[in-house]
């Protein structure tokens, strides 16, 4: 039997080995590390037209093949986290693809302020 | 022994009676297969459509006239089938002795009752996840096609698939490229002579793409026809100094090519040079960018080509289907292009007829004699320099989706667009499986839609009907006197061929970016359209957008089958 010491270790150790193997983490231990950094939204742009973001959601992330990002009319209300693991995993049945293979969850992050400050701008213009 | 039935049997027997029927007709439906002789006479035989184009010259026609201009009005639905999943349905639906054989995006594939709408098999093809990532324009497909006994489709991750018509299991499965570097496919191939022929897609990527020819039996490959030249050979010369253009020009092929049996020779279209809007280092034609290529079927041997747009840097993409029709003494093929023409050509040596104008047109000023277009300079984007208010936008003049040609009255029916665009280019990174498109800036203009009836022989526009939207399916003609053709908002509409009038409209639940079709079963004539919206749309919202009322449309992804209503 395992003692309540042993039982923390264990737990703490499993929860580390399935962090390392599910890099999109749980979504209330996702926090947004660059939020209202608009050095980070600039450079989150930057990354989203070198990923190829704008083939399917436009240069400025206001909609094509895929939706508007920029705008309030989500089919569920997305926290940052939901964002962050759309962007890693993707959304089956649809054509949004996961990309966490290829880019850092740092970069991923930068694409979501990048994102958000599309929508605080838009707001701000009353669009 | 007197044999009576019960009212119970006979009532049961109402209802299996013609079940079994439409069993035993669809057994032995599918106990004949397609043969040579049923497509290169599919233009004389109205009760199939056993090819996207329903014939080899991609007529779109249906000689059926049981649905015409005076009765349409009593056009109501039959059935509806669901695909069960979103995004582009650009599908075509075949239609052989009683089954429809339809293709749907994410790779899936139907055979349908076409009488009753029950499904009698699936295909699934499975696909990797990430898929959709290195598609430009959505997950679509175009239509299948039908060859002996098996049904034929390509697949997002650029595989070539022959399927047991009776079970829609494969029979073999092959892989044409590598969709991680972007090479894919939504074309419906062409059958010709036992060869199954296809085209990739994936020109807004660094590509270098082709036409290929597949044995119908193995799926062994029998010739590829790159559409841009190696080192050395002819053309090779037209792309600039970079050796790596040679590599990764694009030159895509995903439109059903037309073929003419008594010359032999395939038409296929290309599309555009990669990067799209981005014209420096790739100096010259960039050829076989933008062309029609007339291909010798037996070996891909290039016979003779004509070129739209040399030097493409509005991503005009010439890639549009070929109608073959013969009118006022020749032979021809009819292309409307997304550069804002439609040209009418010689298909025996390629020499250039005439170009009129679909849409607005204002990036050239004039042709040749040989049909080479004259560039205004101030609508060339550079990286320093925003061309405003091009017209057509990279979309056209016609899109993709394909027109239609009465050859009874030797008019074509064209889906059409008038909005332009405000481009500014700018350098890229070239590197395999990311997009690739040269941009720097782009803004589509608030435009409208029209669909535009064309004298073939003259070019001379007989009438246009404007709509809010662009016309976005492609266009179904029949010997009743009908045009039909569908909105991007989910509008299936019937017009009258000579004057354009709309006489019927349903709303099929939205949008329309596949093609109808026509087929006749036990005495009844039925109309089908694909719906189920998708696809590029960057045109309708970005910069403003020229048809922002479409923003966030409602997906679907259904076939509906129409017929007269029997009182």
């Amino acid at each position: 039997m395992l003692s309540n010491s042993e039982l923390r270790c264990y737990t703490a150790a499993l929860c580390a080995a399935l962090l390392l193997v599910n890099p999109a983490q749980a979504e209330d231990e996702l926090r947004n590390p660059f939020a209202g950094d608009a050095a980070a939204a600039a450079e989150g742009k930057r990354i989203f037209l070198k990923t190829g973001c704008y083939a399917c959601h436009g240069h400025e992330a206001e909609g094509a093949v895929g939706p508007d990002l920029t705008d309030d009319e989500w089919i569920y209300k997305p926290t940052d986290a939901m964002i962050f693991n759309t962007i890693a995993k993707g959304r089956r049945g649809t054509v949004m693809a996961p990309f966490g293979d290829q880019l850092m969850p740092e970069e991923i992050w930068k694409i979501v302020e990048f994102l958000r400050d599309k929508n605080r701008q838009r707001h701000l213009n009353g669009k | 022994m007197k044999l009576r039935m019960s009212h119970s049997v006979l009532r049961s027997a109402r209802t299996w009676l013609p079940a079994l029927a439409i069993a035993l007709t669809t057994g032995n439906a599918l106990a004949q297969g397609v043969t040579d002789e049923m497509l290169i006479n599919a233009h004389k035989e109205s009760n199939n459509w056993r090819m996207v184009g329903r014939d080899y010259m991609s007529t779109r026609f249906s000689p059926l006239s049981q649905v015409s201009t005076k009765n349409v009005k009593r056009l109501v639905p039959m059935w509806t089938f669901s695909f069960g999943v979103l995004d582009a349905q650009n599908t075509t639906p075949l239609i052989h002795n009683g089954v429809m054989y339809v293709t749907a995006s994410h790779g899936r594939t139907f055979a349908v009752n076409a009488k009753t709408g029950a499904m009698m098999w699936q295909y699934n093809h499975p696909l990797p996840e990430d898929a959709g990532k290195l598609m430009c324009c959505d997950i679509g497909n175009r239509g299948a096609s039908l060859y002996g006994d098996k049904v034929f489709v390509t697949t997002p991750d650029a595989h070539v698939v022959a399927l047991d018509m009776k079970t829609g299991k494969p029979v073999w499965d092959v892989s044409l490229g590598d969709y991680k570097n972007a090479y894919s496919m939504t074309v419906a191939p062409l059958i010709v002579k036992g060869k199954v022929i296809v085209g990739l897609s994936g020109a807004e990527y660094p590509t270098r793409l082709f036409i290929e020819a597949l044995d119908a039996n193995t799926g062994k490959q029998v010739w590829r026809r790159y559409t841009i030249p190696a080192p050395g050979e002819a053309g090779s010369d037209s792309w600039g100094t970079d050796p790596e253009n040679l590599k990764f020009g694009g030159a895509s092929a995903w439109i059903t090519g037309s073929y003419d049996p008594a010359l032999n020779t395939v038409y296929w279209g290309t599309g555009n040079p990669n990067p799209d809007w981005d014209g420096v280092g790739r100096e010259g034609d960039n050829l076989y960018s933008n062309s029609t290529l007339a291909l010798d079927p037996d070996t891909g041997a290039i016979k003779f080509h004509f070129q739209y747009t040399p030097h493409d840097v509005w991503d005009f993409d010439g890639v549009n289907e070929h109608i073959l029709a013969d009118v006022g003494g020749k032979k021809v093929w009819l292309h409307g292009d997304r550069n804002g023409f439609l040209y009418s050509i010689d298909r025996t040596n390629g020499k250039f007829n005439y170009g009129k104008e679909i849409s607005k047109v204002n990036w050239m000023s004039g042709f040749t004699p040989e049909g080479r277009p004259i560039v205004n300079p101030d609508k060339v984007p550079t990286y320093d320099y925003e061309a405003k208010d091009i017209c057509p936008a990279s979309e056209g003049g016609k899109w993709w989706n394909p027109m239609s040609y009465s050859p009874a009255k030797q008019m074509v029916f064209i889906p059409s667009r008038e909005i332009c665009t405000d481009i500014k280019s700018a350098k890229g990174e070239r590197a395999e499986g990311k997009p690739h498109w040269g941009i720097g800036s782009i803004k589509w203009n608030k435009g409208h839609g029209q669909l535009v009836a064309f004298d073939a022989k003259s070019g001379n526009k007989k009438w246009t009907v404007e709509a809010p939207s662009p016309f976005m399916s492609g266009v179904l003609t029949t010997g009743g006197g009908l045009v039909f053709a569908g909105t991007p908002e989910g509008e299936f509409k019937a017009y009258d061929q000579d004057n354009g009038k709309e006489l019927w409209s349903y709303q099929t639940g939205s949008g329309i970016v596949g093609s109808p079709v026509s087929y006749f079963i036990d005495g009844k004539q039925y109309i089908a359209v694909p719906s189920g919206f998708g696809g590029w749309t960057g045109w309708a919202t970005i910069g403003g957008g020229g048809a922002p009322q479409l923003k966030d449309s409602r997906k679907g992804g259904y076939v509906t089958v129409f017929g007269l209503f029997d009182q």
